[in-house]
């Protein structure tokens, strides 16, 4: 009986998810719509990708509050690159390189020189934004439509944004379920101190979660070029916040050691998105969107907390 | 290894503490006399409006040889109070604030009141409340129903009924809120013309707008009418209709009827380029003007009103150059 109660708390991100599509499809016939769906996926794309940075940085117990201004200062490198008249690809390349050596700079930081994650990246998330400001100098860049383009091209039917996506979800999965490296990311965020013991480099396995992190940021930020063309002085404000609750959602604890990819942060990027995209499908009431994204956030979390409990019965 | 270490630590401390420093300027007059100083506080520096408005203030000030001292909040309420807390203690003779919103501005209103300092809020109002300071603020409602009335009018010649969105900003934003009313009054009545199918909260989110519309325009592909609250979320529109092959200009057909606010340089470049039919333009330069001028009236004890109102002005196709010289959007443009 207990088994089955666990079973059910674990899939309960996919019973809200399924929950949620048949409310939304009961109320708007177009909702269902496959064109929709892949509405849906596009949009999710970029915080998707973002919180699967952010799930390799939870599942160490850290967190990296840089994302968004990694996002900003890479977009407005890549703006002013294309404004300049340098090819896509280069920009494209600059958005990478910021991405980078952002990161770089956290690792240094949280994994060499052991400052708290918390710490560093809010600073660095205050250094990216003002710089982002100083390279924009606060003004919105229009971006040739080549972003556009890019944005909205498609492979075998599918946008290039949902491609990126699944992309970095199925290499995420692949690399936390079937490498070396992705144990010793589960056995940091269990216990450092242990993990050190037992022989793993764990200043090395921090320093390369928050280069994946930051890697995943710049890329995100690429498609989210695609989809504005456009870079304004909020880009990226926030994501963090956004990255951290579609983890969250998707079941990564936020103390590290557990969680996943796929399904959980796959769904929990979906899920948020899903909602949004309903409630404007319905013409719903403005004022009800951010109390029935934060009920969903909450049962989701809930059930999460129910199922810590069930999985760990003498803990305090 | 472990003085590297101590070094860089230091390093990263150090460039924390002047990051979160802000750059002030203060000085005296050639004669030695006391120069009069202002404080001008700024919740953010985050869009083209406000650094205009920014702009703006400091060339006032500097036209009548005022020395400026300045803060950014951040967006932060309890670090901007202490900011206007901190112009205070240096004793400044008066504080122009944009505040983050109508109720965290009342403490500081009252420090300066404790203080004598006279204190102007700048674009947005204060709550009700007995602490005295004036506002300088663009009527956002009534500016609304006229830029929305023009847009209606646009739709009433074409002769079809019009379904219609209207992206909203922070629902906590006082403007925002105005905006939202002054769009709603216009509707009203004209609800033979206009049908509105979707109303967008965009939390001032270029993401959440351009997701938002791609998700009304699926919802009801014949949208033909959209109202944004901010001229700065345009790109998002843009690439939402682009995506849909909806992004035509006047005259064209299938075109799209769009409105906004604020006066930024690309909705001046759109209405140039024959996309956009109107825009409401705050008047950042009237405003400007009005807040030093209301701060000396105050240092010689002239009672003044409660709020400034900025008229503002509708631009569109038909009025484009003659009122493009005061849109702000349009000189910044024009600077390049």
């Amino acid at each position: 009986m207990k088994r089955l109660y666990q079973r059910l708390l674990e899939f309960a991100p996919l019973f809200m998810f399924m929950v949620v599509l048949a409310f939304f499809g009961a109320q708007s016939s177009r909702f269902l719509e496959p064109r929709n769906l892949v509405n849906i996926l596009v949009q999710a794309s970029s915080t998707g990708i973002v919180a699967v940075g952010m799930t390799f940085v939870l599942l160490t117990a850290g967190v990296d509050l840089s994302v968004g201004a990694i996002m900003f200062v890479a977009a407005a490198v890549a703006g002013k690159m294309a404004l300049a008249g340098l090819s896509l690809p280069f920009s494209l390349l600059a958005m990478l390189v910021v991405g980078w050596l952002v990161s770089a700079f956290n690792a240094l930081f949280i994994a060499r020189l052991r400052v708290p994650a918390f710490i560093v990246t809010l600073a660095t998330l205050f250094i990216g934004r003002g710089l982002g400001l100083w390279i924009t100098e606060t003004r919105a860049m229009n971006l040739p439509d080549s972003f556009l383009q890019f944005g909205s091209a498609r492979f075998l039917s599918v946008p290039v944004p949902a491609w990126l996506f699944g992309m970095a979800v199925v290499l995420a999965h692949l690399v936390l379920t079937h490498t070396s490296f992705g144990r010793q990311i589960f056995a940091v965020g269990h216990d450092a101190e242990m993990a050190r013991k037992a022989g793993i480099r764990t200043e090395m396995v921090m320093a390369k979660v928050y280069l994946i992190s930051g890697t995943c940021a710049a890329v995100a930020a690429l498609v989210t070029l695609g989809q504005l063309g456009a870079v304004s002085p909020k880009f990226g404000e926030q994501k963090e916040f956004a990255a951290i609750a579609a983890a969250v959602l998707g079941g990564t604890s936020l103390f590290g050691g557990r969680g996943n990819v796929l399904p959980g942060t796959l769904l929990g990027a979906v899920l948020i998105q899903t909602i949004e995209n309903g409630l404007v499908m319905t013409n719903a009431n403005p004022y009800l969107y951010p109390m029935i994204t934060s009920v969903v956030i909450f049962v989701a979390v809930f059930f999460e907390s129910l199922r810590n409990r069930v999985s760990r019965p003498f803990s305090a | 290894m472990k003085t590297i270490r101590h070094a860089i630590l230091a390093s990263f401390s150090i460039l924390c503490l002047v990051g979160c420093s802000k750059p002030d300027s203060t000085g005296n007059a050639p004669n030695g006399a006391r120069k009069i100083t202002v404080g001008v506080a700024f919740e953010t520096l985050q869009t083209e409006y406000w650094v205009a408005g920014f702009e703006a203030i400091k060339t006032e000030l500097s036209k009548l040889d005022i020395a400026m001292v300045e803060a950014v909040a951040d967006s932060d309420a309890s670090r901007q109070l202490q900011q206007v807390k901190g112009f205070i203690t240096r004793g400044v003779d008066g504080i122009i604030l944009v505040p983050k919103d109508a109720k965290t501005c009342i403490p500081m209103i009252r420090a300066a009141n404790e203080a004598q300092i006279p204190i102007v809020l700048f674009n947005r109002p204060a709550d009700k409340t007995d602490a005295i300071s004036t506002a300088i603020v663009a009527d956002n409602a009534k500016l609304t129903q006229e830029t929305v009335a023009y847009m209606v009018d646009q739709a009433r010649k074409i002769g079809s009924k019009h379904k219609a969105v209207v992206v909203l900003g922070d629902l906590g934003d006082i403007n925002a809120i105005g905006r939202r009313d002054g769009f709603e009054a216009a509707i009203k009545g004209n609800e033979n013309i206009i049908e509105v199918v979707s109303r967008v909260p965009s939390e001032w989110n270029q993401e959440k707008a351009q997701a938002g519309v791609a998700n009304a325009l699926q919802a009801n592909p014949d949208i033909d009418f959209i109202f944004t609250s901010s001229d700065f979320l345009f790109p998002s529109i843009t690439s939402a209709l682009k995506a849909v092959g909806r992004y035509k200009k006047i005259g064209e057909k299938g075109h799209v009827i769009l409105g906004g606010f604020d006066g930024d340089a690309t909705a001046y470049q759109m209405l140039v380029d024959g996309y956009l039919d109107a825009t409401g333009v705050q008047d950042v330069y009237f405003e400007a003007k009005s807040a030093v001028q209301a701060l000396i009236d105050m240092r010689e004890g002239k009672k003044l009103p409660q709020l400034i109102i900025d008229p503002g002005f509708v631009i569109h196709q038909g009025n484009l150059k003659e009122s493009s010289p005061r849109m702000w959007g349009a000189n910044i443009k024009k600077k390049g």
